[in-house]
C-alpha cells in the first residue's frame, strides 16, 4: 500500500462538483415536489375514488414500487425512443424520479389520510365548521404532522439515491460529474472521497432544514441527528 | 313552552332502526339525564340532535323553532345553539388549549379576538385549567383534556350542552374533577342533557331522568322517584343492577 493521495486535481475541478451538487439538489427538490403532487391526487383517489379509479392507482403504485428506479428511467431513456418519444437525459431522469416518488408518496399520504380521527372531524362539525374549514383547520394539519417524518426521510432517499441514477444516463449531477472528472485522470479514490463528503453535507443540511421546518410548522419532535 | 321539545324522533343505521320514536322535553335551566343499558340509543339521541346521525322521522323544536335536519341551514342553527362533548376526548391535537377554545368563535363566529380570549380564559378558570392555555392536548391528562373539551363547547355560548359519558373513558381518580366542573355549570343554570353511568352524580344534579332501552324511552321522572321506585320491570331490573353496592 503506497498509494499517494493527490487531492490537487479535485480542488482544481471543485466548481464542476459544486455545479453537480446543485443539480442534484434541484433534481431532488423538483422530483419530490412533483411526486408529492401526484401522491396527493392518487392518495385522494385511492381513498375516496370509485373502484375502477382505485384499481388504476393501485396498479401504478404496485408497478412502480416493485421495479427498480433504474429500470423505470432506462425505460424512458432507451425504451421510449424506439416508439418515437425522445426526451433529453435530464428530462428522462426528472420524469422518472417524479413518477417513482409519486408512487411512494401515494402510500405515505394515504397512511396520513387514514390517520385522521373521525372524532376530531365530528368535533369540528358540531362547532359549526364548513367542509373547507374542517380540511383547513383539522385534516391538513393532522396529516402534515403525522406523515412529516416519513416525508422528510423520503426526501433524503430521493435526493441521494434517486438522483444518482442519473449518472447512468449521462446526467451531470453530483455522481455523474464525479465519474466524468475521475475518468479523465483516474483519481477515482480522491474524487469519490470528496463526493461522498459532499453528499453527507448535502443530506446533513437538508435534514437539519427539514427538522427545523417540522418543529416550527408542525410540532414534529424530530431528532436532528 | 319547552326550551327543547323532541317529538317521536327516529334514527337508523342502515336498516337498523336505533331510535324508535323518542319524545321528551326540557325547560331552560333544566338538566335531563339519559340512562339505560349499553346499546339502548343514548348516544344516538345526542348525535341526532347535533345532526351527526341522520334523523329519519319526528320533530325537534328548539326555543320554539322547528329544526329540519335535512336542511343544512337548520343543522347549522342546531349546532349554533347546542354543543356536545363526547366520551372520547376529541381536542384538535395540532392546536394549543387556547387555540382549541378560540378557533370556532374567531373563525366561524368572527367575534372580536380580545373578547374571545378573555372569555376563553374565564372558561379555563372555571374548569380549573387557568394555567394550561398554552399546552397541547398530548401534554394533558385525560381528565384535563375532557375539561378543555367542556370549556371549548362552552366557548360558543350554547343554549344547551350535551354531554355523552364524559367521564367513562377516565381513570377513577380523574372522574371527580370533571364531574365537579359539570356541577359548577349546573349551578350556573346551564341547560344540559347528560348521558352518564355515574348514578350518584345524576341523582344530585339532574331534574329529570329518562330511562331508555331498545331505542325507546321506557320511563322517565325525577331521579329519586325513578331510582327508588321504578314503575316498569325493565327499569327496576336495570337500576337494581347498577345501584346495588
Ligand atoms: N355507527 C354505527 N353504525 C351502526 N350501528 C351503530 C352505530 N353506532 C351505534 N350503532 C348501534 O346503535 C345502537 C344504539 O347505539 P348507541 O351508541 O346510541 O347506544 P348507547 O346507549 O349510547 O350505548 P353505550 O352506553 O354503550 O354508549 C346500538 O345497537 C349500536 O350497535
Ligand atoms: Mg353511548
Amino acid at each position: 500500500m503506497n498509494y499517494r493521495f493527490q487531492f490537487g486535481v479535485v480542488w482544481d475541478n471543485l466548481d464542476e462538483l459544486f455545479a453537480g451538487a446543485l443539480l442534484t439538489f434541484q433534481l431532488g427538490v423538483f422530483a419530490f415536489a412533483g411526486g408529492a403532487l401526484i401522491g396527493l391526487v392518487c392518495a385522494s383517489l385511492k381513498t375516496y375514488g370509485p373502484w375502477p379509479v382505485r384499481l388504476l392507482v393501485n396498479a401504478y403504485v404496485v408497478f412502480i414500487t416493485n421495479t427498480p428506479a433504474l429500470i423505470q428511467i432506462y425505460f424512458l431513456y432507451f425504451g421510449l425512443p424506439e416508439v418515437g418519444v425522445r426526451w433529453s437525459n435530464e428530462a428522462c431522469l426528472l420524469i422518472g424520479l417524479t413518477l417513482n416518488a409519486g408512487a411512494y408518496l401515494t402510500l405515505i399520504l394515504r397512511a396520513g389520510f387514514l390517520s385522521v380521527r373521525v372524532t376530531e372531524i365530528e368535533a369540528g362539525q358540531t362547532l359549526g365548521m364548513s367542509l373547507v374549514q374542517q380540511i383547513r383547520y383539522i385534516i391538513v394539519p393532522h396529516i402534515a404532522k403525522s406523515i412529516y417524518p416519513a416525508l422528510a426521510n423520503f426526501f433524503i432517499v430521493v435526493l441521494v439515491m434517486g438522483t444518482s441514477v442519473g449518472a447512468l444516463i449521462g446526467v451531470d449531477e453530483l455522481t455523474g460529474q464525479a465519474i466524468n472528472l475521475s475518468s479523465v485522470n483516474y483519481r477515482w479514490l480522491e474524487y469519490f472521497t470528496v463526493v461522498a463528503g459532499m453528499y453527507v453535507v448535502l443530506t446533513f443540511i437538508a435534514s437539519i432544514g427539514l427538522a427545523l421546518l417540522g418543529r416550527w410548522a408542525f410540532r414534529v419532535k424530530a431528532k436532528i441527528f | 313552552m319547552a326550551h327543547l321539545a323532541v317529538n317521536d324522533v327516529r334514527a337508523k343505521y342502515g336498516a337498523l332502526e336505533v331510535l324508535k320514536g323518542i319524545s321528551f322535553s326540557i325547560e331552560k335551566g333544566e338538566i335531563a339525564a339519559l340512562v339505560g343499558p349499553s346499546g339502548s340509543g343514548k348516544s344516538t339521541v345526542l348525535r341526532a340532535l347535533m345532526g351527526l346521525t341522520p334523523v329519519t322521522g319526528g320533530h325537534v323544536a328548539l326555543a320554539g323553532d322547528q329544526l329540519d335536519y335535512s336542511n343544512a341551514k337548520s343543522v347549522r342553527a342546531a349546532r349554533d345553539r347546542m354543543a356536545i362533548v363526547f366520551q372520547q376526548y376529541n381536542l384538535f391535537q395540532n392546536m394549543t388549549v387556547m387555540q382549541n377554545l378560540t378557533l370556532a368563535p374567531l373563525k366561524i363566529k368572527r367575534w372580536p379576538r380580545a373578547e374571545v380570549e378573555s372569555e376563553a380564559r374565564r372558561l379555563l378558570g372555571l374548569v380549573g385549567l387557568g394555567d394550561k392555555a398554552d399546552a397541547y392536548s398530548d401534554q394533558l391528562s385525560g381528565g384535563q383534556q375532557q375539561r378543555v373539551a367542556l370549556a371549548r363547547a362552552l366557548a360558543l355560548k350554547p343554549q344547551i350542552l350535551l354531554l355523552d359519558e364524559v367521564t367513562s373513558a377516565l381513570d377513577p381518580e380523574l372522574v371527580n374533577e370533571v364531574l365537579d366542573a359539570v356541577g359548577k355549570l349546573a349551578a350556573e343554570g346551564m341547560t344540559m342533557i347528560i348521558v352518564s353511568h355515574e348514578m350518584a352524580f345524576v341523582r344530585e344534579v339532574a331534574d329529570k331522568v329518562i330511562f331508555m332501552d331498545g331505542g325507546q324511552i321506557v320511563e322517565s321522572g325525577e331521579p329519586a322517584a325513578l331510582f327508588d321506585s321504578p314503575r316498569t320491570d325493565r327499569a327496576r331490573d336495570f337500576f337494581s343492577k347498577i345501584l346495588r353496592h
